[in-house]
């Protein structure tokens, strides 16, 4: 890509543009991305859009730039109110039904997710984090967004190891959940006719390139696009408002890339003091007062 | 009533087998000073249940004091993978069980309620189920939907750090609520470590989160929940959390330890 965005502005971009305004988007764990595409969503053309964080257990409004070790700010400091997890988990998702991108360790033709372990269950290859609420979510959610930072193989598969995400099942129990959308570091992708196809191809990347690192034969859109790059408003909103720090670009280094840039990032918040950027509340006098 | 005692004395609350339940999630308002001490004490065999693993719990995960895990996701969020956790379960080192969002807030209010199972929406359609064999399906009488029967949770011990706390333990909750009111309610022992604990209810400064009544203990620990975060007092140490990543990385697990017990 020569073009002068990076690939996760593009996909900001992409993702920010899935959004409507009005919607209840949801932010789950360790998901800088699409942090960085809803306040782009809420800065250009969906003004009203609540957040529900995982992060913070709260509903928002209002928004604040990206931050790594004051990621609590945002959520906890703007909060139009704030939540158990069980009132989220047992009343607000299954009220609201927001919308939320998903990035799934392995997914299926079909939009089936693994976030529990690569290999077998008992004794695996790589065991994951945990599938958070993704099995709970998508077998009542009515349509399901993903999207995948590092395209590839091992991500793309043709079976899963474990089915901890239910996407397409036709006929199967609890099968109103259904893809919708897709974006990756290669290209945009929808479910139309209940499989993984091929929509857009980010610039400069072909589809046959994409076909290779996807683990099952893609079916391709017949008007095949390129997607649209990110305009110079998102570009700018980007890296001087709302995530002047480049902390979304996180998801798209792994190993010692990432940890360099996890340090550079943390030292760049602790020199500037903006770690705790919404500052102290007014009520902290409380516990401060000795 | 004061319920104030030392770190030292509130870890003896913890015991061998226990279901140990800490409050917090991930890298946010987690009791490691507590941890700290149980790491000193060296109380083993446990269970831990958390809506999220993080630091510490990858702390008692590779010291070996846990033999099973009760979380829907344990990971170091943008940090990464667990690394403890990342071994030892993909060893067979430990006992994983999979737990969903769903599985920890239904099971916490089956408990609340004082019934065995709590009906909700989730899981069907997913291996969850073929791992979870105890976990039953019921049909709603009224509408004849199938549904999760999810199982009653209740944790021996919680253990919650709070902002500030009266010394009745009475508490306020500034940052991420997580699961902590349903394991305080829920548990049959209850630590409370705040930040700062103050004489009476009327100088919390606004409403409680935490119910004294149900506080076994409570531990003044200023900085107790550092590494991790007390939003809105001291944000996350990133840098801490990265130096615990890479010296895993480097295979210094115990080395870290060591460190981390020798520092308060």
């Amino acid at each position: 890509m020569t073009a002068d965005y990076t690939v996760s502005d593009l996909m900001a971009s992409c993702i920010a543009h899935q959004v409507d305004d009005g919607d209840v988007v949801v932010q789950g764990i360790a998901t800088p991305l699409v942090m960085a595409a809803y306040l782009l969503a809420k800065r250009t053309h969906a003004r009203n859009i609540i957040f529900a964080s995982a992060i913070g257990n709260a509903i928002c409004s209002d928004w604040a730039p990206l931050s790594l070790s004051g990621i609590e700010d945002i959520w906890v400091g703007k909060a139009l109110r704030q939540l158990t997890f069980p009132e989220i988990v047992c009343e607000y998702l299954p009220t609201l039904k927001p919308k939320e991108f998903l990035r799934p360790a392995q997914i299926d033709p079909f939009g089936n997710t693994n976030n529990v372990a690569i290999g077998d269950y008992h004794r695996p290859r790589l065991r994951l984090p945990g599938c958070g609420g993704i099995a709970d979510v998508t077998t009542y959610y009515d349509e399901l967004y993903f999207y995948v930072p590092r395209h590839g193989r091992a991500t793309f598969v043709k079976r899963l190891d474990f089915k901890s995400g239910l996407g397409v099942s036709p006929g199967g129990p609890g099968a109103a959940a259904k893809g919708r959308y897709l974006v990756s570091d290669l290209g945009t992708f929808d479910f139309s006719g209940g499989r993984l196809r091929l929509v857009t191809c980010h610039p400069g990347v072909t589809p046959e390139s994409i076909q290779a690192k996807t683990g099952f034969p893609l079916a391709i859109a017949p008007d095949l696009k390129e997607t649209p790059a990110p305009t110079t408003e998102e570009l700018r909103l980007l890296r001087q408002e709302l995530d002047p720090l480049d902390i979304r670009s996180i998801e798209c280094l792994s190993g010692p890339a990432r940890w360099a840039r996890l340090r550079e990032i943390a030292n760049l918040e602790l020199s500037s003091g903006t770690s705790l950027r919404g500052g102290l509340k007014p009520w902290t006098w409380i516990i401060y007062r000795r | 009533m004061s319920k104030i005692i030392t770190l030292r004395e509130a870890a003896l609350l913890v015991r061998p087998g226990d279901i140990l339940a800490l409050g917090g999630m991930t890298l946010y308002r987690r009791p490691v000073a507590f941890v700290r001490e149980l790491l000193r004490q060296r109380v083993g065999e446990l269970t831990l249940l958390e809506l999220t693993g993080g630091f510490e719990s990858d702390l008692l995960v590779g010291a070996g004091l846990v033999r099973r895990v009760r979380t829907c996701y344990f990971g170091l969020e943008t940090f990464g993978l667990a690394p403890m956790f990342t071994r030892l379960a993909g060893s067979g080192g430990l006992e994983v069980i999979e737990e969903t969002e769903a599985t920890i807030a239904f099971g916490l209010r089956a408990t609340l309620a004082g019934v065995g199972f709590m009906p909700g929406q989730g899981l069907l359609g997913t291996d969850i189920l073929a791992v979870r064999p105890d976990i039953e399906l019921v049909t709603c009488p009224y509408t004849k939907r199938q549904l999760v029967a999810f199982p009653a949770l209740r944790p021996d011990v919680a253990v919650v750090h709070c902002q500030i706390a009266d010394r009745n333990g009475n508490a306020r909750l500034l940052g991420n609520k997580a699961i902590d009111r349903d394991i305080a309610l829920t548990a049959n022992r209850m630590v409370l470590t705040a930040e700062r604990i103050v004489d009476s209810p009327a100088d919390l400064g606004g409403e409680i989160d935490l119910l004294g009544a149900r506080v076994t203990a409570v531990v003044e620990a200023p900085g107790g929940a550092k590494p991790t975060s007390c939003f809105p007092l001291y944000p996350l140490g990133s840098l801490e959390i990265l130096d615990y990543v890479l010296a895993c990385q480097r295979e210094d697990f115990a080395g870290y330890l060591e460190r981390f017990l020798g520092s308060d």
